[in-house]
């Protein structure tokens, strides 16, 4: 776990929230420094908008506390949300503004001079692909459009820390790239990026650091890197038969180097416990078994299964 | 940027959210017609009196004709204003909770209380600009149709009057909005509060009617509507010396006039106080529409 710095643009601390009696986050913990994609992974009902919400100081603690470049959501709202941009999870805007009238109203909160506004505007709106729909009132925009001005909406500030929950939700897949490829240029001019995602494979992309949240613990919170290294030191064999029986599963569960069998009609999933190439010793059991093998793969696990098995780590 | 700036920003705001309702036009096009119909059925009343009406009536009649720009400027008042500020408040916070925008607006830099407090003054002032309105379109029509028109250097304290009194209907249905998070909720807790005030007010004028019982009338003074409809009718009573005739209610004493705007303050500060205590307390609840 990465230990909370005082370089830190976000910090949360020990964060408890219940909803009536549902623990909803407990004692959640993390930190987020200058110039990271910071990618929060958690399945549905985990925790990821609880805590995404209590650090903008939508929700109040019960324990703990956020810092969002060193200053108290709750407390000074003010100052701790003029340098932050936050864009939430299937947005809806007010559908009277035209998208123009929305950012300049968002302008207008964050003290943007009128000039600035006019400029920014039409410099976010080029960004995000929306030029020819400025001017246009909101509710006849899909919900992709929607998607692409509330990051637009996000950016109006200029932020040193930009929050988005499942960002690229509702986009096509060229939208997709583009919004990935513009986070990764965000964080490289120093700009500190929180994504909360489902997609493994976007966090996996475009995230330099990643926390893991299950029933509302961190089970995981460290480099993308770390997190590949942790959860890989288990590799995995993938085999194809004719015919998979039951005495051949438990067999291959009776080896000393299997940490789990799982079947899939007539594919296996070997998990092994440590890096050892262990295809020879697998398929002379399944000879043994009369097994007749189609194929047999050793790779190592991806993000998808480090994440997988990290919450089952922290349950 | 100051607080005052953040604040009229979010004025600025309520006003577009509540221009961009359809049905708040539609209200406020009603009670202008309301007007309208009145001036027509006295206009037709001055032109054509009826050929059995009591002499009482007819004299006054024509007490009341210098004064139409009183009775008009009156007459949307305590019914139609009440619904229009109920309207205009009943959903000011709660359709923010419910289409998820108020994540949007508090996770900017703005405090709660900046939030509320434009939203609420963004409501007191379309409820200002409403009630201009319908001032002046009464004063207009009385000077064009039933010239001269007298005490109209009154007209500033019983615009302000009106103003005033709403602030009961219209607090209460913002306290309800931010209270219960639902806006079909607020508008039918608030219409029903306004709805049930007129109901017992009534019952109980009458039982005094039946029982010459002092109490029942002064029961009723503690009702939120009886303050809300009555102080600007109060205030002109006491401007304004109009003969006692059944088109304009005849002066009324000092104590009436202070109780009605005390009434109007101590409701209006409870249900703010309720609607700031329970937006500071709460979270900010997610998006349920």
């Amino acid at each position: 776990m990465n230990a909370l710095s005082s370089q830190s643009v976000i910090t949360v601390s020990n964060l408890t929230k219940f909803y009536g009696d549902f623990k909803a986050l407990d004692s959640v913990s993390l930190a987020v420094e200058k110039g990271w994609v910071y990618g929060y992974l958690g399945p549905n009902g985990a925790g990821k908008t609880t805590t995404i919400r209590t650090m903008l100081g939508l929700l109040k603690p019960d324990q703990g506390e956020v810092q969002i470049t060193g200053i108290n959501p709750t407390k000074d709202p003010v100052q701790a949300l003029q340098s932050l941009g936050y864009a939430p999870e299937l947005p809806t805007l007010q559908t009277f503004f035209t998208g123009e009238q929305l950012l300049d109203f968002m302008g207008k909160i964050f003290g943007l001079a009128t000039q600035a506004r006019k400029e920014r505007i039409k410099q976010l709106l080029d960004l995000v692909g929306l030029k020819e729909w400025g001017d246009k009132r909101i509710g006849n925009y899909s919900k992709g459009m929607v998607q692409r001005l509330s990051i637009a909406l996000a950016l109006i500030n200029d932020p040193v820390v930009l929050i988005m929950d499942e960002p690229t939700i509702g986009m096509d897949p060229e939208a997709t790239a583009h919004f990935r490829n513009l986070f990764t240029t965000l964080s490289k001019q120093g700009k500190t990026v929180f994504i909360s995602s489902h997609l493994l494979d976007e966090v996996q992309r475009i995230c330099t650091h990643v926390g893991m949240i299950n029933k509302g613990r961190m089970v995981f919170d460290g480099r993308i890197a770390q997190v590949l290294e942790t959860f890989t030191q288990q590799w995995v064999i993938e085999a194809e038969l004719e015919e998979v029986t039951k005495t051949m599963v438990s067999s291959l569960k009776k080896l000393d180097c299997v940490e789990d069998v799982k079947v899939d009609g007539n594919k296996l999933r070997i998990e092994l416990k440590e890096k050892k190439d262990l295809r020879g010793e697998i398929s002379s059991e399944i000879f043994k078994r009369k097994g007749v093998l189609l194929s047999l793969n050793l790779h190592k696990i991806t993000l998808e299964d480090a994440y997988l098995r990290a919450l089952k780590g922290g349950q | 940027m100051n607080a005052l700036q953040r604040v009229a920003v979010i004025v600025g705001y309520e006003w577009r959210r509540a221009l961009a309702k359809k049905w708040l036009f539609a209200l406020v096009i009603l009670a202008v017609a309301i007007q309208v119909l009145i001036f027509v059925v006295f206009n037709f009343l001055f032109t054509n009196p009826p050929p059995g009406m009591p002499p009482a009536l007819l004299e006054g009649l024509e007490q009341t004709k210098p004064f139409m720009w009183i009775v008009e400027v009156l007459t949307p008042q305590g019914f139609f204003m009440s619904l229009i500020v109920i309207m205009i408040a009943g959903g000011s916070m709660s359709e923010e909770y419910e289409h998820g925008t108020s994540d949007i607006l508090l996770s900017k830099p703005i405090t709660k209380l900046e939030y509320m407090t434009g939203k609420y003054l963004g409501g007191l002032s379309l409820l200002s600009f409403v009630a201009a309105l319908t001032t002046i379109l009464g004063v207009i029509l009385a000077i064009i149709f039933f010239s001269p028109q007298e005490s109209l250097q009154f007209l500033p304290h019983v615009y302000l009057a009106i103003v005033y009194s709403n602030l009961v209907f219209l607090s209460l249905a913002f306290m309800f909005s931010e209270v219960l998070r639902r806006t079909t909720l607020s508008y039918f807790s608030a219409i029903g509060v306004f709805i049930a005030s007129l109901v017992i007010s009534g019952v109980l004028s009458a039982v005094n009617s039946f029982t010459g019982e002092q109490l029942y009338l002064d029961v009723s003074k503690w009702l939120p509507n009886w303050g809300a409809s009555n102080f600007p009718s109060f205030v002109m009573g006491k401007l304004v010396d109009v003969p006692s005739n059944p088109f304009i209610s005849p002066a009324q004493g000092d104590s009436d006039l202070l109780l009605a705007g005390v009434f109007v303050a101590v409701y209006t500060v409870i249900f703010i106080v309720v609607a700031t205590i329970k937006l500071v307390r709460s979270d900010v609840t997610k998006k349920t529409a």
